[in-house]
């Protein structure tokens, strides 16, 4: 997969979570990357076909259950999923991940994330 | 993504940055607008206060507790038919409302023992109720009368009480959404955890961020409870005192209005480690991820599935009419908080129609980061407007309906732009498969309704149509329909009932037993339960 492929491919996937997805809006900034990090990253778990499921806890069963669903919506938007290998999976989502940061954390403008209380 | 300058405002420069046009390509890393911040002095805002947001929004959805306000009994005004958070206790907390009613004199000598005597003829006229609220007004705040102390006093005097007091004056903050902020952090700080539940299933939440207009809350917990979960309480419509105090014992908390919820739900994570989860309530694809979500997360996506299934069978055909009548109307979406993303997306790509603006009175910076995403490029965003800038908005955008409060609601009207209300609603509830259904019916009769086109004509000096008599809804919005879908046999209008909500609040569910799993049934009159601290 090249690199153009591979950022069409992050863009789409990009657009589905801002139409459908709100867990990455928590209000503050360490809270948005603790969720992206979880959330994407237990996404590709899945969809490489890994464990994704780490401890049996309640917050670990949220992050899967929040990836799990992702992965469910993804696979139905985007059938060129099902066709990628791991590699090629990681690189896409690791893209992503890289843009969520910015978009939501690094670069937003949303003055409230530096916020320390909620 | 650049900023919008309204004609209107170049004399208020401040004005400025708190709006913006979504451009095709550009990112919220571009340009957003601000939000959260005081009002411009002169710019005639439309917000509610502190006070406002702390008692009429969340406080006083809950139904089995006198709400009383320790201030001027004008600040008691939203009541009955202002709010339409009912209640399965027969709207008690709509239908009641109490003010110390506090004058010049107290503002003089003081109003604590006048508000320890209201208190207590309250509870005397209303021997059923057993718990209270009191919410502080700008004049209580200001001559510094002590609340809490009165509130101790009485509970001292009557050991059957509970009072909750929650100090949010209307200066507290730059909008009503600061008043959300104080009574979240005071309930949690004050009442969280001072009650033990009742747990009958294996899986138990706290539904919280939901107010129950027109019964959204008890269309989503039918959903819920059909799954076998235990809605522990509900943050706080149609939710009763005594299980919002017991948060503190659920296994998640679903979240549906961030906006005026979300920090209750950060802090029982932080504090309890139950997590949050932020769900969509609105639209069929929505809240089908909503509730696969939380099947997910107690290993019932089955019971999900099945849900999902029956309810889109049951509605998709009637929202299909409608949305091929809907498409391409122009659609200001101005609501107060949250709406503005609950519904920006879905009802673009379920109804068809195309969201021109999205506005927010109250909301933060967050709610625009969520709504411009969801929205299409071309679309305006705008905080807290002021009246002349929407007047100039509508004019430019000419949209076919607004989606927004009674006040700028009729504002719209004067310019014969029809308008939904989002946030009472018409004839809702809007919430889950039949309420979006619903909203859609409601739509489409704003948009046709024949009214409107008369209401264009000026009989002094439009030329009136002779050659039409009678026209209805269906004149208008056909037309333009292929065959296909006008003779369609699958598709059909609203078949909802005028109120779907009694038939909900007798039905009985099955929940699994905490301890062995075991399927039991627990009747409706015990899954509702009387008003807090009665027997």
């Amino acid at each position: 997969m090249n690199e153009k492929t591979a950022q069409e491919r992050m863009e789409q996937l990009e657009w589905y979570i801002t139409k459908h997805c709100l867990w990455q809006y928590n209000s503050r900034g360490w809270d948005r990357e603790m969720q992206n990090e979880h959330i994407l990253g237990k996404t590709k778990q899945l969809l490489c076909g890994e464990n994704a499921r780490k401890e049996d806890t309640y917050a670990d069963r949220y992050y899967w259950c929040e990836a799990k669903t992702l992965v469910e919506a993804f696979k139905k938007y985007f059938p060129w999923l099902n066709e990628m290998d791991k590699k090629d999976i990681a690189t896409v989502i690791h893209l992503l991940k890289e843009k969520m940061d910015y978009t939501m954390i690094k670069g937003s403008l949303n003055q409230e994330l530096t916020k320390e209380k909620y | 993504m650049p900023y919008h300058q309204f004609d209107c405002s170049v004399c208020i420069p401040e004005r400025l940055k708190h709006a913006v046009d979504k451009g095709e390509g550009e990112q919220l890393t571009d340009a957003l607008p601000l939000g959260y911040l005081n009002t411009i002095p002169g710019t005639i805002s439309e917000r509610g206060c502190a006070y406002c947001g702390a008692k009429h929004v969340i406080g006083t959805p809950m139904k089995d507790v006198i709400h009383i306000s320790h201030g001027p009994v004008g600040c008691t005004y939203d009541t009955w038919q202002t709010k339409r958070y009912i209640s399965d206790n027969g709207c008690f907390q709509l239908k009641y409302t109490f003010a110390s009613d506090m004058k010049e004199a107290n503002v003089v000598f003081g109003a604590e023992k006048m508000l320890k005597k209201n208190i207590i003829e309250a509870f005397k006229a209303f021997p059923n109720i057993k718990r209270m609220t009191i919410y502080q007004t700008c004049a209580s705040a200001l001559i510094g009368d002590d609340i809490n102390a009165i509130a101790e006093e009485v509970m001292e005097d009557m050991p059957d009480v509970r009072i909750f007091v929650c100090n949010s004056p209307g200066f507290a903050g730059p909008s009503q959404s600061g008043g959300h902020h104080k009574i979240n952090l005071a309930w949690i700080n004050q009442m969280v955890g001072t009650v033990e539940p009742e747990i009958y299933s294996k899986r138990v939440i706290n539904y919280v961020g939901e107010y129950n207009i027109q019964g959204d809350q008890e269309i989503m917990k039918d959903y819920f409870h059909r799954m076998g979960i235990q809605v522990l309480s509900t943050f706080t419509g149609n939710g009763r005192f005594d299980d919002l105090c017991a948060m503190h014992r659920a296994h998640l908390n679903v979240l549906e209005c961030a906006r005026s919820a979300e920090y209750i739900c950060d802090e029982l994570r932080v504090r309890y480690g139950i997590p949050r989860m932020d769900i969509d309530g609105f639209g069929f694809e929505a809240i089908s991820d909503s509730l696969l979500k939380i099947g997910y997360f107690f290993g019932i996506e089955d019971k999900a599935r099945q849900i999902i299934k029956e309810e889109t069978e049951r509605w998709k055909p009637e929202l299909d009419w409608y949305a091929a009548r809907l498409k391409g109307k122009k659609v200001c979406l101005w609501p107060g908080g949250s709406k503005l993303w609950h519904w920006a997306h879905s009802i673009h790509a379920e109804m068809g129609v195309e969201v021109v603006s999205v506005y927010t009175k109250f909301g933060h910076q967050g709610d625009m980061e969520k709504g411009i995403s969801r929205c299409e490029p071309g679309a305006l965003a705008i905080d807290d407007p002021n009246e002349l800038e929407s007047l100039e908005a509508m004019y430019k955008l000419k949209p076919d309906i607004i989606f927004t409060g009674k006040r700028p609601g009729e504002v719209a009207k004067k310019i014969r732009v029809p308008y939904l209300n989002a946030h009472g609603y018409h004839n809702g509830p809007y919430k889950g498969y039949e309420g979006w259904v619903r909203f859609a019916r409601d739509i489409y009769n704003a948009i046709y309704s024949p009214i409107h086109k008369l209401s264009f004509l000026d009989i002094s000096k439009d030329e009136i149509p002779t050659d039409r008599s009678f026209a209805t809804q269906r004149t208008f919005s056909d037309g333009i329909l292929s065959d296909e879908i006008k003779n369609s046999t699958e598709l059909r209008q609203c078949t909802s009932k005028y109120d779907p909500i009694p038939d909900l609040r007798v039905k009985s569910y099955k929940f699994p037993d905490p301890e062995t799993g075991i399927e039991k049934e627990i009747p409706a009159d015990k899954i509702a339960r009387k008003n807090s601290g009665t027997v």
